[in-house]
């Protein structure tokens, strides 16, 4: 047997790395925290699941195509993505999740020394891409809980190439209006990428909401992303996209990985589309369970943040992860907000009713119960 | 500035005849990474008895590597074999250069470790196996500074000092709290500028809408899954935990998206506030004669993905109280030794922290010798005046857990469990009275 000179054979920066550990599938967390159930309050899943066109294709799904490549570049998709908002198949690119989408962006348009800029608090996976492949990621502080737009144009450079939006900002549920955004476009007036983060787009109702598609014939330099794991249901498949002008999207193109979407995701996003009933009805139930939480925690005498998508923010006066524990040992996972620079924050997915009354009995005994902090 | 990353490597065989080389590559480049005289000749003087010792334990001459390093605050001179295919009892801090020499203070490592002010025995799959040494520069010690203005507290901005600003935040520190809340290092402005620059250090400060110091935070990691912070200090009136809180709030925002896992507080002061931090423990430490209690302070920065802990049944009930305790979800795999083949000879490692008379010994090899090994570790540790000696087990080495009875047989006692500072938790024993 040989013992592997790994002092030797791993460069320096990777020696530095940590590898990202996600949480343990649900089976292996019960089993630590010895709970019987656990509602998953911590992923904005949606709790009704996926339209029932995608439920009929992946209960129908025949076993054989598994041995099927899929389509490399998610064809059938692009094709009728671009019928529904008025674009060319080519101006799409599928990525397994958004995330590859986030990546394959990055990767196209920076080099040693540029930089990308995006919010301190929102959605991570900008700032860790970038981090991860050596480029500057610039973090404006939230104001009043929303994306600064003066703040960001201010952080612009030379070797500025890339702005991210969240748009609904995931956590905090805030948006810029369709005027907002259009002057914040206007400012950086092409000459940087303008990525507007839609993946919660659909779970928005106000009248003054921008839909980037629609912007994308005005502003060549803006891409948006979108994705089918929140309220299409489809997470588990990992599916999602960008889109943008031709000529940035040919750009996109040269970096993406053809082929990293499964031939069932894209089959199932295939029957989504277009799904209005599944839409109201996620609506209905999220818009009902969120007063709902909203209540309990105001009873619970709990400061909350709520905006538009399907989570809620809650601050604690004990430590968020400390609260994860108590809470993962009653069977009810949230997620822990310090990941996110808001520490002793928690963020709570609406889930099916029942969820949301454990998760309120849950924390209202864990909060009457504080011997083990400082 | 000195490139950090610029490390000198000497590569020469345990052999004496290359004593000379090792002596003036230690020397030249302690100067060139700016200690002075006395503490390069120091480090010097360590590589001396280092290698002279090294070469009377390898018997032939085996492919050593020194490399020193630029720490801006220290110098680092490393000794690193890549695989040890002679007895490893040479890395036991107890193991004498040969077998005819007598006394506890003639053991090679051990005359080299009072020359330096940190010491430590590593071994492991990607740093090898070997002994780092570590001298600090010497700094001038800090004057304490109070402002006869105290700022006002009210809109308050965070951010990394400049310079001149950090150094004011050491003296302000020194100005106004008892020297137990801050570590050593805080009594010396420069060095703390050059742990900033380094890297090693964090400092934010909150600054009023006068420019006026409020207050600050320092921090550092402790390795790669756990970051130690200290204070928060406070320059406004005494108690105001608010400006405690935006410290601590933005400390937390500053390192969340770090690797790191947890973050531990050794020094609070009066303005931490309640809701931040968990507290894991107290360990009773000797400083300057006088018994302190240390409270071990923390907090996840991750949700806890619970993991798997190996245990001997004699320590299981202090893990299970201080898991139940911490909702901490660990899964107990019980451990024993049960009469397998033994390597003859055990290693434990020896980290030495001066500053705070302290060592902490841990285990690197398993070996049949081990209840008398670290016995003799114990008395030659106390023999050098060591107050403070702990044993520290990573949970996730089974044969870690297994040598409870061993532990457990010097005189250690469990204390406390910090989560995720090694395989899984890291168990630190320490002597009973």
């Amino acid at each position: 047997m040989f013992d592997v000179p790994l002092n030797k054979l791993v460069p320096e920066y990777i020696k530095k790395f940590e590898a990202y550990i996600p949480s343990r599938p649900d089976p292996e967390l019960m089993r630590l925290y010895k709970v019987d159930h656990l509602w998953r309050l911590n992923n904005n899943e949606n709790p009704l699941g996926p339209p029932e066109g995608s439920a009929r294709v992946i209960a129908e799904f025949p076993p054989k195509r598994a041995s099927i490549y899929p389509s490399g570049d998610s064809w059938y998709l692009r094709v009728k993505l671009a019928e529904k908002f008025d674009l060319d198949p080519d101006q799409i690119v599928f990525g397994n999740g958004a995330n590859e989408a986030i990546a394959f962006v990055i990767k196209a348009f920076c080099q040693e020394g540029d930089n990308i800029i995006t919010a301190d608090k929102t959605f991570a996976v900008y700032e860790w891409v970038a981090a991860f492949s050596g480029f500057e990621a610039r973090l404006v502080p939230l104001k009043d809980f929303g994306f600064d737009d003066e703040g960001m144009l201010g952080r612009i450079d030379e070797r500025t190439k890339i702005l991210f939006v969240c748009n609904p900002n995931n956590p905090t549920g805030t948006y810029w209006d369709e005027a907002r955004l259009r002057r914040f476009l206007d400012r950086v007036a092409g000459r940087q990428i303008v990525v507007v983060d839609e993946a919660y787009c659909e779970f928005v109702e106000a009248d003054d909401y921008p839909d980037a598609m629609k912007l994308l014939k005005e502003y060549p330099n803006l891409v948006t992303f979108r994705t089918f794991s929140k309220m299409y249901g489809l997470a588990g498949l990992r599916i999602g996209y960008l889109a943008g002008s031709r000529d940035v999207v040919d750009v996109i193109r040269r970096t993406c990985i053809v082929y990293s979407v499964n031939g069932l995701a894209q089959e199932a996003a295939l029957a989504a589309i277009g799904d209005d009933d599944h839409v109201v009805r996620t609506r209905r139930h999220v818009n009902a369970e969120k007063a709902y939480l909203l209540e309990e925690l105001a009873n619970l005498g709990v400061e909350t943040h709520a905006g538009e998508g399907c989570y809620v923010m809650a601050r604690l006066p004990v430590s968020d992860t400390l609260v994860y524990r108590q809470l993962m040992a009653k069977g009810v996972m949230i997620r822990t907000m310090t990941g996110f620079r808001f520490p002793n924050w928690i963020r709570v997915s609406i889930g099916v009713h029942e969820a949301m009354e454990d998760f309120v009995r849950g924390l209202g005994e864990t909060l009457s119960d504080r011997e083990a902090t400082l | 500035m000195q490139d950090r990353k610029a490390d000198i490597v000497l590569s020469v065989g345990t052999d004496m005849k290359f004593l000379p080389l090792v002596l003036s590559f230690t020397e030249s480049s302690s100067r060139i990474f700016g200690l002075e005289d006395r503490d390069a000749l120091k480090l010097t003087l360590a590589s001396e008895e280092m290698f002279a010792y090294l070469c009377g334990m390898t018997g032939e001459a085996r492919p050593v590597t020194l490399t020193m390093k630029n720490g801006f605050y220290y110098a680092l001179l490393r000794f690193a074999f890549d695989n040890i295919d002679f007895d490893p009892r040479a890395f036991n801090l107890t193991a004498n250069v040969s077998p005819d020499e007598e006394g506890l203070g003639e053991m090679g490592l051990l005359i080299a470790s009072r020359s330096v002010d940190r010491m430590s025995i590593f071994h492991d799959p990607l740093e090898g196996t070997g002994i780092y040494l570590i001298k600090e520069k010497t700094y001038p010690e800090v004057e304490p500074w109070k402002s006869e203005e105290a700022p006002d507290g009210e809109g308050l901005s965070y951010g990394p000092p400049d310079v001149e600003d950090l150094k004011m935040f050491v003296r302000s520190i020194a100005g106004r709290y008892d020297p137990f809340v801050y570590p050593q290092d805080l009594r010396y402005p420069g060095k703390v500028v050059d742990m900033v620059a380094s890297g090693e250090y964090g400092v934010l400060t909150a600054t009023d809408r006068k420019g006026r110091m409020a207050g600050g935070m320092t921090w550092r990691s402790t390795g790669t899954s756990t970051i130690e912070c200290y204070g928060p200090y406070v320059f406004v009136e005494k108690g105001r935990q608010d400006v405690g809180e935006g410290l601590v709030a933005a400390l937390i925002s500053t390192v969340a998206r770090s690797e790191a896992i947890c973050l531990m507080n050794r020094y609070p002061t009066a303005e931490l506030p309640p809701g931040y931090f968990e507290k894991l423990g107290t360990i009773d430490f000797v400083l300057k004669g006088e018994r302190r209690p240390w409270d071990f302070l923390f907090r996840e920065l991750k949700e806890d993905p619970g993991c798997r802990v190996y245990a001997h049944a004699g320590m299981e009930d202090f893990l299970k109280t201080r898991y139940k305790r911490h909702f901490l979800a660990r899964e107990i795999v019980p451990v024993k030794y049960e009469g397998e083949r033994q390597n003859p000879h055990s290693v434990f490692g020896a980290r030495f922290q001066h500053s705070q008379n302290l060592v902490v010994l841990s285990p690197l090899w398993d070996g049949a010798d081990a209840r008398e090994n670290l016995a003799r570790h114990i008395e030659v540790l106390k023999a050098e005046g060591i107050a403070n000696i702990l044993f520290r087990i990573d949970l996730g080495h089974g044969w870690h857990a297994r040598l409870y009875p061993v532990i457990e047989a010097n005189g250690f006692v469990p204390s406390i469990v910090i989560p995720y500072q090694g395989k899984a938790d890291w168990l630190f024993f320490t002597l009973r009275d």
